[in-house]
């Protein structure tokens, strides 16, 4: 539990901070202060166990299934890194507090501040693999969220993407990587993956899971050839660069292969790729450091080069190179943490940064320039400070590389030394000279507690550095044993060796490294120099930028090779698949049994030949003469029709009749608004191949498709028929569904659920069109009166629909339909009513009801036919569902399920004894819902022409059907 | 008799891909017509072609295989009524795009290249 | 069994409900908005108070083997229509009613005013989803999708403009000539095994004769194509980022809804039909599902990193998770299931809330913004740092950022959040599946998931810094309650599927473990004996 608390109280803190108000820099910092106080405190209570060399573990439960639990595991190096992280961000907070102006919003910075410090503790002490990766993926979360702080200026945006993209990146292939281990070992949690080191290093996946892991820490530690984010990283406030980018956030890296070193280490593949990045980034970083303008570019590219001195260190993996790993990280921590902080003091005082600017500050800031001098030189490897004998080690071990035969490694480890010192004195030349004219500002000694923790950390390296024994040497000795196990070496941390190698390579690296810096100074005016000398080339943030560029540029022009936003080609491709997938699965058909059903009749065959016939000529008129295709593709419905009554389907031949007729006037409605489309007229010229092998890839399909389809049906049609459970139907439609029509029965009876869904879908489109045709504004061209009324010699012309009823030339039949009216709702009501027994029912009934409104309709004219009924297509809709509905529902007082139908027996005077299934009532509901749709549509639709005759200009009133219903919906 | 009719859906199934590969609104909505009528077809004949045998039972005991099945003829009249409505609506918009991008391609506008 | 228990009545509540109080609307005056808003919301909670005790019946055991079987009209099955109750079905039940309530909520600032119908739509458009989350029966399973559909297609067209009904016409026309191979599947189907009920055909795929067998293949393969363009497999679901980027926002939280109907009508189908016990048949497809939702995964990441605005990017990071759970149940089959249920859930609730979020985060933006970060971060200009002094995040634009954070973690996987747990869950069973050594195909796999989740978030880090941070100082926008709870809301509940991610696989566990026993699954839809008259009544009945 303490332990959890130690994880969980920095995220409490940040989400506290967050709901803090914007000014309350004091309330905030004291906040901060407290989680980090408390965490020593814990990490102290802790100290005991820890000495006495056992491994805490705290376990919660949360994916026991997928091997994830939330497992917390102190040892000796977990602790020293607590601590590490907890003391800095101490002081951090401490000095933020007097960093951050007044008017920046510290809420935001402390609430991610504390949340990082979370993170960090959850990588430092994770337990499991996979709970490392999210952790670690949380602190470059909130990395990226620090460095974006100041997000009105470009470059920390940039500087935020960069870094976010690079270590997220990084850390996804850790997360293979830690796939791949524990798919070798078996599980994912630490112990026993770090006890599994020689089946790892055996299994033919090592290389795979060493390449993703150590992926995942080059790029957290910025490591060449991934080290371009850290500089860009440093448009971050001062504090986040002291804190993440040189203390904690970039050690994850290593910390994760000194933490996985038993396991994965000892092999060449280890020291070639981590040992090999290293050497180029210590390199690299070192040398370009020098040249540096801005002081805390100067500081990230020589905390680059440090890292890749650790990394070398592990990359060499002997034990005594992992001791010396482990010690300069923390030396590394120390002075570049107060390296950074000053370079923030001296920021915050002259309002700059900039090298060439800033001289003699030794004047104004006595104190500042003292501490910062023993730090740099600490940075520097001077003798009786601590950073002197991380890198003796360092020198030490580099001997042992290469034998007695290859020094290059020792020579690499030099120059990396005289360029180290180098740049120490570029940072160190700000205090010295002449005080420097014409800065922002006035530069003085910072308040008394912003200084502190540069002071404090300033000791620290003073003490390490003269009494290492007594300082550190526990400490370190903790997390030596830790990660080594019984394989840690003797060794003794002592300023003085004697004379040996690595002391003589420390002092040339000193003198080198002074040499080096006034040659440069004199011949090369470092002060001013524009550009990196030889490498300047190498510049990884340009090929980012250019490479995320590529990436997007690369998938818009790939989305537009495979995708497409057209309709057509989707059609055509939903027909190849639908051609070529089926096949392909359920592969060639077996051997068929045919027999043929049915004898040759060529009456059928003739009338098949017109319907298809008239198929193909509708296909070929579509384009130029719309009517005409119509005409022909309705001829086509009759046979369609026709057919089914031939072959024993009634109700389909009444309902396909009844439907025809209805779509074929909806579309003669439509049509109207279509733009004309004249042989003459073109679209965009296209080259004629093109055109031709787009129709020809077309006809292709239409063919292929036909064929296919022809040959399945054929396929069925010839093949005996099993058992189906149709005879059910069959033999219980006059028991049990009260009706002899077994198809009328199937629908209100037995597959009365389908018809429930299917009126709803009649409802839904009728809505549908309803509003999208309120909202219609007819294309300019189509507004006004079509030529063929438009011709002065027919009195017609002059005449509304309703007048040419009347009394212009429709009189006649205009007469005759409305005494039709009557008629037709008679014949609907008898189809209706017979529909249980006969071919009929609800549908063929409700569309006869509506084509004979219709009827009327196209001869009286909208305005004389709604003078004359009230239609309520709404109400029709609302009640038909609502009756079908309630139908249903009566069944659940009878105690069954919804919709079963029930049968009352009515004696009725004169008729006599009528048993009427609530079936009919049912049929009713459905019967209204027909009426209802196609009054709406068709109404709706009529509807358009009142607006076309009003002239252009004149506000056109959404008046749907029925008036009194225009705003109904 | 079963050639006839296999043959005849696959013209019409075929004419109506071909409209519907067309560019204009009026064609894919016709080919979407032919379609349907091909698929109905193409539903009905699952229940294999039967001649004067109407489902329609005049006594409870009969023999099932007098009779068309009726499954399929149900499936078909539900498959009508919805694709009639679908077809309104997709007409329906194709007027509502073409009044307000004055296109009756399919696209709801004129291909640019 | 003279009279139905009560509660069995339940199974049905969830079609019946958003029927009858859309059909009441409609001839309500569109004008009162608040009475149809009213009735909306309640039968919203109604169907939510519904869905759990459905979920929590099919899990106590209340019915043998959680499954709850309701015959409507009283048929036995396979001849009626049956409705079926299992943990799947509930759970997908309580998935829609809690993504239509945030939906709901949220369009009442002013979705529903835009044009007529919406609110009787909307409910048209719940009983669709339920239906077909519910039914048993392939045609059933149809008429469901058509209602479904036609409500969306009115919702799609809801307030239209030229781009709404541009991608409307795309979107119907596609979903039209879908409709049309689902027919020609269901009815192939018929022809071959004699029966519509999925159940049945579970059990009679192993007995059917060679011609039979192929024949019923052909036709679910058709089928498939019908459900797959629905669920936007490559290359049928190009119809999807335009819809989704030219839809109203609530609309396009509820059409997330609708992508995962397609992938569900496929398990259901695939596992009832080819799983275990199909003798000849089992396993058929699997590995053309897996290799085509490989290609969708990879197609969605592309889509992902070369769309600029919000919706398109919604868009096709729905593709990606479609593909994602095609690829991965194609791969292992049953092995998988429950974690890719899981992600199921996470990657819907993430992208509802990410399709509201866009709505309310496109008030932020000022015009030209855009642009203008594209061009910054195309050629990396160098500005020079001004003063040091941060913009204040006020409340609104801190929320939005937050839930936009989050609901980015959980689409592209990234930890902490629900996408992670379900990603990792997904590679830990993919291994395990083949604890031996696991094939290459399973590393590509988890390869190809991994780099669209590095895809996803590079874009939605790239949109994110352009809303939130490259718009410069912008004055906070206004924000109703009733639109940031429901965001809220959703994030949370991700939030929550992450800290409960234990209970939740226990669920889900048990779910597969029933799904995967479909000779049980048979047995009790086709026992399911219909409720017997009254001894009396024999006469007065039917």
């Amino acid at each position: 539990m303490l332990l959890a608390s130690l994880v969980l109280l920095p995220f409490l803190g940040s989400v506290l901070a967050a709901l803090m108000p914007q000014d309350a820099r004091n309330r905030e910092s004291w906040l901060a202060i407290g989680v980090a106080v408390a965490g020593l405190v814990i990490g102290g209570a802790l100290f005991p166990q820890i000495a006495a060399g056992e491994v805490v573990r705290a376990e919660f439960a949360w994916l026991p299934a997928k091997g994830l639990d939330f497992v917390l595991r102190v040892d000796g190096l977990a602790w020293v890194f607590t601590m590490l992280v907890l003391a800095i961000g101490l002081l951090v907070v401490l000095y933020a507090r007097y960093y951050m102006s007044p008017e920046d919003p510290v809420p935001r910075f402390f609430a991610f501040l504390l949340g990082f410090m979370g993170s960090m503790l959850g990588v430092v002490l994770s337990g499991n693999l996979v709970q490392l990766v999210v952790f670690w993926e949380l602190t470059s979360l909130t990395s990226f969220l620090l460095i974006g702080y100041w997000h009105h200026r470009a470059d920390a945006r940039r500087g935020a993407r960069m870094a976010f993209t690079v270590t997220a990146t990084g850390g996804l292939c850790l997360l293979a990587g830690v796939l791949v281990l524990g798919h070798i070992v078996g599980s994912y949690d630490l112990d026993v993956v770090l006890a599994a080191g020689d089946r790892i290093r055996a299994h033919d996946l090592y290389l795979p899971a060493l390449v993703l892991i150590a992926l995942g820490a080059l790029t957290k530690s910025a490591q060449f050839p991934f080290h371009f984010w850290l500089p860009h990283a440093m448009a971050a406030p001062t504090p986040v660069s002291s804190y993440l980018h040189s203390a904690t956030m970039v050690k994850a890296g290593v910390f994760l292969l000194v933490r996985l070193w038993p396991a994965l280490a000892g092999t060449p593949e280890w020291t070639w790729i981590i040992g090999g990045a290293g050497v180029c980034t210590l390199l690299i970083g070192a040398f370009v450091a020098i040249f540096q303008h801005d002081l805390k570019g100067l500081l990230a590219y020589s905390t680059i080069s440090h890292l890749g001195l650790i990394t070398v260190l592990i990359g060499i993996g002997t034990p005594l190179a992992i001791v010396a790993a482990i010690f300069h990280i923390l030396n590394h921590a120390t002075f570049k943490a107060s390296l950074f902080m000053a370079a923030g003091i001296i920021d915050h005082e002259t309002g700059t940064r900039d090298l060439r600017l800033l001289r003699g500050l030794r004047h104004k800031l006595p104190i500042t320039a003292t501490l910062a001098i023993v730090a740099s030189a600490a940075m520097a490897g001077v003798p009786l400070l601590n950073g002197f004998l991380s890198k003796e080690m360092f020198f030490a071990e580099t001997l042992h590389v290469g034998g007695d035969r290859n020094w290059w490694m020792s020579y690499a480890a030099v120059a990396m030394g005289m360029f180290s010192v180098a740049y120490s004195l570029r940072f160190i030349s700000v205090f010295f000279g002449a005080p420097a004219q014409g800065l922002p500002r006035d530069p003085h000694e910072p308040p008394r507690w912003m200084r502190f923790p540069v002071e404090l950390l300033v000791l620290a390296c003073l003490v390490v550095g003269v009494a290492p024994g007594v300082s550190i040497e526990p400490l370190l000795h903790l997390a030596v044993v830790a990660t080594l196990g019984e394989a840690a070496p003797a060794y003794d941390l002592a300023v003085w060796h004697g004379f040996n190698l690595p002391l003589a390579m420390s002092v040339c690296a000193l003198v080198g490294g002074v040499a080096l810096y006034g040659v440069l100074r004199r011949h090369f005016d470092l002060a001013q120099r524009e550009r990196v000398p030889l490498i300047h080339r190498l510049n990884g943030a340009q090929a980012y930028e250019t490479t995320m560029l590529q990436i997007t540029r690369g998938a818009e022009w790939l989305l537009r090779r495979v995708g497409t936003r057209r309709l057509q080609p989707q059609l055509m491709l939903m027909m190849v698949a639908l051609l070529l997938v089926p096949p392909l699965l359920a592969g060639v058909p077996p051997a068929w049994t045919a027999i043929a059903l049915q004898g040759f009749d060529p009456i059928f065959a003739g009338m098949w030949l017109i319907g298809a016939g008239c198929a193909l000529a509708g296909a070929w008129m579509a384009k130029y003469h719309r009517l005409a295709a119509l005409a022909l593709i309705g001829g086509t419905g009759i046979v369609t029709a026709a057919t089914f009554l031939w072959l024993s389907a009634p109700d389909l031949a009444l309902t396909q009749l009844m439907v025809e007729t209805v779509t074929t006037v909806l579309i003669l409605l439509g049509l109207r608004w279509l733009p004309p489309r004249i042989e003459s007229i073109t679209g965009p010229a296209q080259p004629a191949w093109q055109v031709w092998t787009r129709r020809t890839r077309d006809l292709a399909l239409a063919v292929g498709g036909g064929l296919a389809l022809a040959a399945l049906t054929y396929a069925v049609l010839v093949h005996p028929a099993s058992d189906t459970i149709a005879d059910f139907f069959l033999l219980n439609a006059l028991s049990g569904g009260g009706g002899s029509n077994v198809v009328n029965v199937l629908l209100v009876d037995f597959r009365n659920f389908d018809t429930l869904g299917e009126i709803t879908v009649l409802a839904i489109v009728a809505l549908t069109v309803y509003a999208l045709l309120r909202r219609f504004r007819p294309a300019p061209e189509s507004a006004g009166i079509p030529p063929q009324q438009r011709f002065e010699g027919d009195p017609a012309s002059r005449q509304n629909p309703a007048e040419q009823a009347d009394s212009g030339y429709l009189m006649v039949p205009g007469i005759y339909l409305r005494l039709l009216l009557p008629f037709m709702g008679v014949i609907a009501v008898y189809f209706f009513m017979r529909g249980h027994n006969l071919p009929g029912g609800g549908f063929v009934a409700g569309l006869i009801f509506a084509v004979a409104i219709l009827v009327q309709y196209m001869l009286a004219g909208t305005v004389w036919v709604e003078s004359h009924l009230h239609l309520r297509p709404h109400r029709w809709l609302g009640f038909g569902l609502l009756l079908a509905c309630a139908t249903g529902l009566v069944a659940w007082w009878f105690g069954h399920p919804f919709l079963t139908t029930h049968t009352a027996h009515v004696d009725w005077p004169l008729v006599g004894e009528l048993h009427l299934p609530s079936a009919f009532v049912f049929d009713l509901g459905v019967f209204a819902v027909v009426v209802g749709t196609t009054m709406l549509m068709l109404v709706a639709l009529a509807h358009q022409s009142l607006r076309a005759h009003r002239h252009p200009g004149e506000e056109l009133s959404a008046d749907g059907p029925g008036g009194a219903d225009g705003r109904r919906g | 008799m079963e050639l006839v009719l296999a043959i005849s859906v696959g013209v019409v199934f075929g004419a109506g891909i071909w409209l519907i590969l067309r560019p204009r609104t009026f064609q894919l909505i016709t080919g979407l017509l032919l379609m349907s009528y091909a698929v109905n077809l193409f539903i009905f004949a699952m229940g294999r072609l039967s001649v004067d045998k109407p489902p329609i039972t005049p006594t409870p005991a009969i023999d099932p295989a007098q009779f068309a099945d009726p499954l399929p003829q149900g499936l078909v009249l539900t498959a009508i009524v919805i694709g009639f409505a679908t077809t309104a609506l997709y007409l329906v918009m194709m007027i509502g795009a073409r009044g307000l991008s004055g296109s009756d391609h399919v696209d709801g506008e004129e291909p640019r290249e | 069994m003279t009279s139905l228990p009560w509660l069995n009545h339940l199974i049905i509540v969830p079609v019946l409900l958003p029927l009858v109080v859309g059909a009441l609307m409609i001839p309500i005056n569109q004008a009162r908005h608040g009475l149809k808003f009213a009735l909306g919301l309640s039968s919203g909670v109604l169907l939510w108070a519904v869905a759990v005790a459905l979920l929590v019946l099919a899990d106590s055991g209340h019915w043998p083997g959680g499954i709850g079987v309701y015959l409507a009209a009283n048929w036995a099955a396979p001849f009626g229509i049956a409705l079926v109750a299992d943990r799947l079905s509930a759970l997908m039940l309580v998935l829609t009613a809690t993504i239509a309530l945030a939906v709901l909520v949220f369009s009442a600032r002013r979705w529903d005013r835009v044009g007529v119908g919406f609110h009787s739509l909307f409910q048209f458009l719940l009983m669709g989803l339920n239906g077909a989350f519910l039914t048993n029966d392939l045609f059933n399973l149809f008429v469901f999708f058509e209602v479904m559909l036609a409500a969306s297609y009115g919702l799609v067209l809801h307030g239209y403009n030229l781009r709404r009904i541009q991608a409307g016409m795309q979107y119907i026309a596609v979903n039209l000539v879908a409709s049309l191979l689902f027919l020609i599947g269901v009815s192939l189907i018929y022809a071959a095994s004699g029966t519509l009920n999925i159940a049945d055909l579970g059990a009679r795929v192993a007995l059917l004769g060679a011609q039979d067998a192929w024949l019923l293949q052909i036709g679910a393969v058709v089928l498939a194509l019908a459900f797959l363009t629905k669920g936007a497999m490559w290359p049928l679901g190009f119809w999807l980022p335009t819809t989704y980027a030219s839809a109203s926002a609530p609309v396009g939280a509820m059409l997330v809804l609708m992508t995962k109907v397609g992938v569900y009508a496929v398990l259901r189908v695939w596992l009832a039909v080819f799983g275990e016990g199909a003798g000849a048949a089992e396993g058929f497809g699997f590995t053309a599902l897996a290799l085509g939702g490989m290609a969708t995964l990879l197609f969605g990441a592309i889509g992902m990193l070369a769309s600029q605005d919000g919706g398109r990017m919604a868009g096709y990071g729905a593709i990606v998770s479609s593909g994602t759970l095609l690829a991965v149940v194609g791969h292992s089959g049953g092995a998988v299931l429950a974690s890719g249920l899981y992600y199921l859930l996470g990657s819907t609730l993430a992208m509802a809330a990410f399709m509201l979020l866009i709505e309310l985060t496109e008030r932020i933006r000022p015009p030209g913004a855009a642009l203008l970060a594209i061009t910054m971060e195309a050629f990396a200009i160098e500005d020079k740092p001004e003063d040091p002094v941060g913009v204040g995040i006020p409340g609104t634009l801190a929320f939005l950022g937050l839930s936009f954070a989050a609901c980015a973690l959980v689409i592209a996987g990234m930890p902490p959040l629900s996408g992670f747990v379900a990603k990792f869950s997904l590679f830990h069973a993919l291994l395990a599946a083949a604890p031996e050594g696991a094939p290459a195909t399973t590393w590509m796999l988890i390869g190809l998931m991994i780099l669209g989740g590095l895809a996803a978030i590079i874009a939605l880090m790239r949109l994110g810094v352009r809303i939130f941070w490259a718009a410069g100082a912008v004055t906070p926008p206004r924000l109703q309650f009733s639109e940031a709870a429901p965001v809220g809301a959703l994030v949370l509940l991700c939030v929550l599927l992450t800290v409960q991610a234990g209970a939740v696989f226990d669920y889900l566990g048990r779910t597969t473990a029933g799904l995967l026993r479909s000779g049980d699954y048979a047995a009790r839809v086709l026992g399911e004996p219909p409720v017997l008259r009254a001894p009396g009544a024999e006469e007065g009945a039917r």
